[in-house]
């Protein structure tokens, strides 16, 4: 899809602003997007040339745009202008993408379900009494809805990964530092990646090309010589170690999951590849959601510092500096992420840190070390990306309950970003007319081979450019 | 001498990072403090005997350090496009008493 | 009751780099607020710290100049508070991995040279400036994120006169070097001086309390001693000392107590996972040291080899190093290096001082100084005459053409003063009877009568010599 908007250089005017007006017609059914963006300036600089000329595309609301409002889906944030853009703003900019809304997104990215925006929740496009999942929700109901072919999102710990699985698309986490993060609110710093949703592998292919590189403004960001991912693509699974995350199938209660999951692994199969399952150790995986938890707290109780509404955002009244700070904080952050600061810093006393924080970060390389030990022998790990598909937003479920359901088949995808390697969600089957994603991990910088498979897996299902029919 | 952790500990804490809890998001915070224990145990049950943190996904080190030369400054108007009150090019703030 | 005083001194110092320790926006002095940051400086959302290179070249030099072992992985971490001036609600620094550690530098004591240790020196951020007016409180982020280091000395001190000694020692050799403008008037060399006392001989230090906000060096010594007094009183009184923060006043040259230190701020350190460690070229450390400026140890050390001047002349002279490379441009025009050094330091000084300039921004050519004392040696001007000439030779004039101008000119021409020397002598012969009868005054009577008649111009060297002579004849 992306490519060929990008050759109808004469539509690209009429497609964008159709983009536009659809994405405000489905405001009121999914309440995706926090601030609409005129397109009329962007169409008037579109380059002559671009891999994505003339494609509309909507960024998630962390992305900080020049000139436009960026709130990071906080009140604190509701005021804030950014005075400068995201080195991916612009980047797509040369590539000639034009955006027409910054979309919703759980308050400062921190959360799973999209209904913790100050501007309400987002509902799911496949059936609106379903969360999107999140924090990425709003990028992911606009791509499902096909408003827009590519939207932006952030990966934490699954923010990509687990509402393309409740959205039905493509959801793309390249590895660490693929991506700059230059401009991106950040969030945990060590575990955020920038990431995307596409409705196709090509147009997962395309999307990387524009987005990655070196940026030197962003110390973490790699050096890599970026490939052409589009030429190297090849469903082609002969050859293939391909590696079931078995601790997470044996956890997943619904057997119609994994019935679905275990006929796809059959159809790989068949296509060539070898696919085994693999078994990490149980205590192993039950300490990821954890210490995610605490790393990801730990460093966002850091990073939110800057939030004061001193020097911008919203800033409430009060006799001091101290008094301005804590009104402004008040008021200006939700309530489950104040809780959350009050975790992270309390992980970070010095008389709590080697026991908490540390040890978390221990458990992180463990983590990590059983992964490597894996990919020696397999070229990439596959698990349903969720045992079900997307939560009613009424069943009040508790996310973090010590399940192992919950640790292990529902927050594994942390792994990803534990290590930094390379992680995408691709659309596996429906259940009850929503659907519900396999999550396919590789090694550092083998986003091609994480690309290859994932096509194998779209090839079997016939799921490209899928769209959840809008009523 | 462990500090019970109760409402009053939290509210404490969380005026320490310059905001309020009410009563309820405090005692909902002892119950999360419930849970953070339950993760410990679950984090314990790793053994990380000489494990060293993992700071970053990629240790491998950098030789980059940035050019010292003058590459971005904003104008004092963009530098307080963002607030309403300005002295004379400066930020305000009530009287602070240190 | 005797006491054991111990003194420990941090200094912040700011490097003199182009742009801030981890934004490319300009370091500055004097500018209009809010125009000299962007959004890194400003703590803005999505915003990440870039390391400046030049920060780090000038913090191996200063690690280098004071003897420290330099770890060539660099890595900085996170403290963490909240107060206006830091805008992102943590300051980057190094808690854990100083660039530098273990060195010392040298000073002088009344027992002798003494060497003060330093435990570590590293890199970190400046904050933001705070103007406080009467209703209200402004601020200005241009100060935000310049580079500093942070140089922490072992308690290594025990009175006013070292903790001075202590601080201008570092002074000068980041000032030489070229790391620091070390200006505390200016806030680019900063001072928190830590003063303990405890019963000579006791196991344990004292109760520490921190004076701050010093603004010149000269006032170290003033406010360490009455601080030392202060404590000493209070246990000699039987009361004791509590944990403060205190700032030296002035005006009535005390300490006065800012806060009372409650306990130890949690900063919550740990590694900031936006900078990967960086490591240093080992290569690159090499090329830094070897090209490093000479420094005042050494500069001394060649003064004392190649000039033959006093300890003392030696160590004021240094003590400002435009005035001593000044120095050295003038003695490549003489071999006088005396003269030279008592000219810069007293009568040139003395007009610098007078007419609020410094050595560089007067018009006094090198050249042209040692003309002068040329003039002089050469016995074409006296010292007396010479000084008449100060304003135009600081004005930047050739002293032979001032000379002319002003017909200042030395007789030194014997046959012409033993004409003058008879003819006051014929006219005073009271004089030659009284130096006969033992009053040497008489002499120094008769000089001045020979210079009156020369008005002025005669060589009173000469005179004397030529008046004691003809004397001896007369008496004979």
């Amino acid at each position: 899809m992306i490519a060929e908007m990008a050759a109808d250089k004469n539509g690209a005017e009429k497609r964008v602003k159709e983009a536009y007006a659809k994405a405000q017609e489905y405001q009121s059914k999914f309440n995706d997007v926090i601030t609409f963006v005129d397109p009329e300036e962007q169409l008037k600089d579109l380059p002559a040339e671009g891999l994505m000329r003339g494609v509309p595309v909507v960024l998630k609301d962390n992305v900080n745009t020049k000139g436009i409002r960026t709130t990071a889906g906080s009140r604190i944030l509701s005021t804030y202008v950014p005075v400068y853009d995201a080195e991916i703003v612009e980047k797509l900019r040369k590539a000639g993408a034009v955006y027409i809304a910054k979309s919703s997104m759980d308050e400062l990215a921190m959360g799973g379900t999209n209904l913790t925006c100050f501007t309400g929740p987002a509902y799911n496009p496949w059936d609106t009494r379903r969360m999107t999942g999140g924090s990425s929700g709003g990028s992911a109901a606009l791509v499902a809805s096909g408003v827009v072919p590519m939207a932006i999102g952030s990966d934490t710990g699954d923010s990509v990964r687990k509402p393309a699985s409740f959205c039905g698309i493509v959801g793309v986490k390249p590895t660490y530092g693929r991506i700059s993060r230059y401009g991106i609110i950040q969030y945990a710093s060590s575990l955020d990646h920038v990431g995307y949703f596409t409705r196709s592998i090509e147009d997962a292919c395309v999307t990387l090309k524009v987005l990655a590189g070196r940026d030197d403004r962003d110390m973490t960001s790699s050096n890599r010589e970026v490939p052409d991912y589009s030429a190297l693509l090849n469903s082609d699974m002969h050859g293939r170690k391909i590696a079931v995350l078995g601790n997470v199938i044996k956890n997943i209660s619904n057997q119609e999951t994994v019935k679905m999951f275990n006929d796809l692994m059959d159809q790989l199969r068949a296509k060539g590849a070898q696919v085994d399952v693999y078994d990490f150790d149980e205590n192993l995986m039950r300490a990821i959601l954890p210490a995610y938890f605490i790393i990801a707290n730990c460093e966002a109780t850091s990073n939110d510092s800057n939030l004061d509404g001193i020097r911008f955002g919203v800033r409430e009244d009060g006799e001091d500096m101290a008094e301005i700070m804590t009104n402004s904080r008040t008021k200006g952050f939700g309530p489950l992420i104040r809780r959350r600061f009050v975790i992270g810093s309390y992980g970070l006393f010095e008389e709590n840190q080697e026991r908490i924080f540390r040890k978390a970060q221990k458990v992180r390389r463990v983590v990590v070390n059983a992964m490597n030990d894996c990919l020696k022998e397999y070229d990439a790990i596959i698990a349903p990306a969720s045992g079900n598909i997307a939560p009613l937003i009424n069943a009040n479920e508790d996310q973090d309950a010590l399940s192992d359901e919950n640790l292990i088949a529902e927050n594994y995808m942390a792994m990803g970003n534990f290590s930094g390697y390379p992680s995408i969600t691709v659309p596996m089957g429906f259940e009850e007319g929503c659907p519900i994603g396999v999550n396919i991990t590789c090694r550092a910088f083998e986003e091609t081979t994480m690309f290859d498979v994932a096509k194998a897996v779209e090839e079997i299902t016939g799921y490209k450019d899928l769209q959840a029919e809008v009523k | 001498m462990e500090e019970k952790k109760d409402r009053e500990y939290f509210k404490k804490l969380a005026h320490q990072l310059m905001f309020d809890l009410s009563d309820e998001e405090a005692d909902s915070l002892v119950r999360e403090f419930g849970t953070l224990e339950g993760q410990m145990a679950l984090l314990d049950a790793v053994n990380t005997d000489g494990v060293e943190e993992m700071i970053y996904p990629f240790e491998a080190e950098t030789a980059f350090v940035r050019k010292d030369e003058v590459s971005n400054v904003i104008t004092q108007d963009e530098a307080m496009a963002n607030v309403d009150k300005k002295i004379e090019g400066h930020f305000v703030l009530p009287k602070v008493v240190k | 009751m005797e006491y054991d005083v111990t003194i420990g001194i941090e200094i912040h110092c700011q490097l003199k780099t182009a742009t801030k320790m981890f934004s490319g926006a300009p370091t500055s002095f004097g500018r209009k607020a809010n125009t000299c940051v962007n959004e890194v400086d400003l703590g803005h959302p999505g915003s990440m710290p870039q390391v400046n290179e030049e920060a780090v070249r000038k913090a191996v030099m200063a690690c280098t100049a004071l003897h420290l072992t330099i770890d060539p992985l660099i890595k900085f971490d996170r403290k963490n508070y909240y107060y206006s001036d830091l805008p992102k609600g943590f300051q980057i620094t190094q808690q854990f991995h100083p660039i530098g550690r273990d060195g010392y530098v040298e000073i002088d004591t009344a027992e002798g040279p003494k060497k003060i240790r330093i435990e570590r020196i590293h890199m970190e951020e400046d904050t933001a400036k705070q103007f406080h007016l009467s209703k209200v409180s402004l601020l200005d982020y241009n100060r935000a994120g310049t580079p500093l280091i942070e140089i922490v000395s072992r308690p290594d001190m025990h009175n006013g006169a070292e903790a001075e000694a202590y601080v201008e020692a570092l002074r000068q050799t980041l000032y030489y070097i070229g790391v620091s403008d070390c200006k505390m008037e200016e806030g680019s060399m900063r001072c928190d001086v830590n003063v303990s006392i405890a019963p000579k001989g006791a196991a344990h230090l004292g109760t520490k309390n921190e004076i701050k906000n010093l603004n010149s060096i000269s006032h170290i010594g003033k406010a360490v001693d009455y601080e030392v007094e202060r404590q000493k009183q209070l246990l000699e009184a039987g009361e004791k000392v509590m944990q403060e923060t205190r700032r030296f006043d002035e005006k009535t040259g005390t300490t006065i107590m800012m806060r009372r230190k409650e306990g130890n701020v949690d900063y919550k350190f740990f590694p900031e996972p936006n900078i990967v460690p960086i490591r240093l070229d080992a290569a690159w450390i090499k090329s830094i040291q070897d090209a490093m400026p000479e420094l005042p140890s050494a500069r001394k050390q060649r003064y004392e080899r190649d000039y033959g001047l006093s300890e003392h002349d030696i160590n004021v002279l240094i003590s400002n190093k435009e005035m001593s490379d000044f120095f050295e441009q003038v003695v490549k025009y003489t071999k006088n290096a005396k003269s030279a050094c008592n000219w810069l330091l007293s009568d040139v000084s003395a007009w610098l001082n007078a007419n609020e300039k410094t050595i560089d921004t007067c018009e006094l050519k090198p050249e042209m100084l040692a003309k002068l004392i040329g003039m002089i040696d050469d016995g074409k001007l006296s010292n007396a005459q010479a000084k008449q000439l100060v304003d135009d030779l600081m004005d930047g004039k050739d002293p032979e053409q001032s000379a002319e101008e002003k017909g200042l000119k030395q007789v030194s021409d014997t046959g012409a003063i033993s004409a003058m020397v008879n003819e006051v002598m014929d006219a005073n012969p009271q004089a030659i009877e009284d130096f006969r009868n033992g009053k040497d005054r008489a002499v120094g009577f008769l000089t001045g009568q020979v210079m009156k008649k020369s008005k002025g111009q005669a060589n009173p060297g000469l005179v004397n010599q030529l008046i004691k002579a003809e004397l001896q004849k007369r008496i004979g």
